[in-house]
């Protein structure tokens, strides 16, 4: 089966769904936009919306985060990446720039702070 | 305790949720009388407490916290937030009202106390925030239709392993990095559990007892090769393991398990024992919603071990996945569900009984009389299903193929 890969919290594409189909997605919390298409994000119930994406597309779903510091895909060389189930973690990480390595606490706090007085 | 001692001081020294920690902060500094109520879903132990805690904290508001499995009843919930609802201090100081659990409203005991919130929330003069552990209730859902709802979930891996490592270094550890990410494997997103194993194992190597929490979860698997190792284990030891290390909420846990042990194959009376563990547990999930009680929680996996292991064990009995069912038939399965809840409902008020003893008593034998035409015509009438031809249509080609079966 081909996999289609997700970036929480970007735009995606889904061949035409029929009306049960885009109900259950709305349901389940994934945002539409008729120009832009689908997004999975913070609010969508992942777990449910994957399963839906999934029988939708007829692909395996396989889902990548961002990361919040810099904004970049963050999955792609992770040291985690077999054990975590990115349908049940927060919809945010750290990517290989920013790795827990790399001391980024502070950097994270002040993006954070950054975030928040924009 | 490191996990005290390391415990965030502020919103920004919190990890995970960053989007759900952003948007509730913006709530509150943009907040005004009769504006919409915050309202938190995600499972224990993601941090939800302390974020609002820290939330009350740097907005300088005094935080009121119930408990809404202490206040179950609208009487109740009025009584104990009436006057904190209508009340600012001398210099215009906002209270936060925290009502955590309030799952714990779900019951019949509890009527009126979710639209008792939903009225009052229009009125307060202080904000006000929920929090719930299963975002999937009715209760819940009739809730967050009219909040503002926010996921709240644990923190991906990488972002354990850096607050790990902000400990270690704040305890001038020098902590490998395969150990380091041994710990975060097993904690499972727990914060306070890989704090707590990296306490342990320095304590240990201290020479000290060192605590030993957690050294049943092995995350590093999968839910199916979790659950696989539950059938599959040697021993009831092993199969608590196996079962502790299913990261899952306890509903699904049981809807799963149902799931694996329906497609088990095993001879009826054994079914018939297993089937009955599946159904102590979801009761037992039950009352822990209705009373509020989460503590709880912690006989689930036991009751599975000591009920439902040894009837599978050595019986190649396998975890049979989320989606065995086709997609279609999910659908066709969601739509029958929506028309029995329309049709409870309709029932029931005709009835003057409650939706749920409708589904369950009623209508398996009003369906079945439904296979007479002048039956079927003449309830489709009485339960008002008549007044538009297409959804009429809709309705009795349903209620033809519920007769037949």
């Amino acid at each position: 089966m081909a996999k289609k890969r997700i970036l929480v919290g970007g735009w995606f594409d889904l061949p035409r769904v029929g009306r049960d189909v885009f109900s259950a997605l709305m349901k389940q919390g994934v945002v539409y936009d008729k120009a832009m298409g689908f997004k999975l994000d913070s609010g969508t119930d992942l777990q449910a919306a994957v399963r839906t994406v999934r029988a939708a597309a007829g692909e395996e779903v396989e889902l990548t985060l961002r990361c919040f510091v810099c904004g970049k895909e963050s999955c792609p060389g992770c040291p985690y990446l077999s054990s975590c189930d990115r349908t049940r973690v927060s919809t945010l990480c750290l990517c290989a720039d920013h790795a827990p390595e790399k001391s980024v606490f502070d950097a994270y706090s002040e993006t954070f702070d950054v975030h928040l007085k924009a | 305790m490191w996990s005290e001692k390391y415990r965030p001081k502020a919103i920004d020294r919190l990890i995970g949720n960053e989007e759900s920690r952003l948007v509730l902060s913006a709530w509150l500094s943009k907040w005004k009388p009769g504006a919409k109520a915050a309202l938190l879903m995600g499972p224990p132990g993601t941090g939800k407490t302390t974020f609002v805690n820290l939330l009350a904290k740097e907005n300088g508001m005094n935080l009121v916290d119930l408990n809404a499995s202490d206040v179950r009843t609208k009487d109740m919930l009025r009584k104990r937030m009436g006057e904190v609802m209508g009340t600012v201090s001398l210099f215009g100081e906002r209270s936060l009202i925290f009502l955590d659990e309030v799952d714990g409203l779900a019951g019949r005991a509890d009527y009126g106390a979710v639209e008792f919130i939903k009225e009052s929330v229009k009125e307060s003069q202080n904000p006000i925030v929920m929090a719930a552990n299963d975002p999937d209730s009715d209760e819940i859902k009739k809730l967050s239709s009219s909040c503002l709802a926010v996921r709240f979930r644990p923190p991906p891996p990488r972002e354990v392993e850096m607050y790990l490592r902000e400990v270690a270094r704040g305890e001038g550890l020098a902590v490998g990095e395969e150990e380091l990410r041994r710990y975060v494997r097993e904690s499972a997103g727990d914060v306070r559990q890989a704090i707590n194993l990296l306490q342990g194992s320095q304590q240990r190597s201290q020479g000290g007892d060192g605590d030993s929490r957690g050294r049943y979860k092995d995350t590093d698997r999968t839910v199916s090769e979790a659950f696989n190792g539950f059938f599959g284990a040697a021993d009831k030891e092993e199969a608590l393991a196996s079962l502790r290390a299913v990261s899952m909420s306890p509903f699904e846990k049981v809807r799963e398990m149902h799931r694996s042990v329906v497609k088990s194959g095993l001879p009826a009376p054994e079914l018939a024992r297993a089937l009955q563990t599946v159904s102590s547990a979801d009761l037992l999930i039950g009352r822990m919603m209705k009373s509020g009680e989460w503590r709880m929680l912690r006989y689930l996996d036991r009751l599975f071990v000591e009920g439902l292991f040894p009837l599978v064990k050595g019986r190649g009995v396998k975890y049979t996945g989320q989606d065995d069912l086709p997609f279609p038939v999910l659908v066709r399965v969601w739509n029958d569900s929506k028309k029995i809840r329309e049709i409870s409902v309709k029932y029931a008020a005709k009835a003057h009984t409650s939706g749920m003893s409708a589904r369950s008593q009623d209508l398996p034998y009003v369906f079945a009389l439904c296979s007479k035409k002048q039956f079927r015509e003449g309830m489709e009438r009485a339960l008002g299903l008549d007044a538009d031809p297409d959804v009429l249509e809709s309705y009795d080609k349903f209620l033809q193929k519920e007769a037949a079966r």
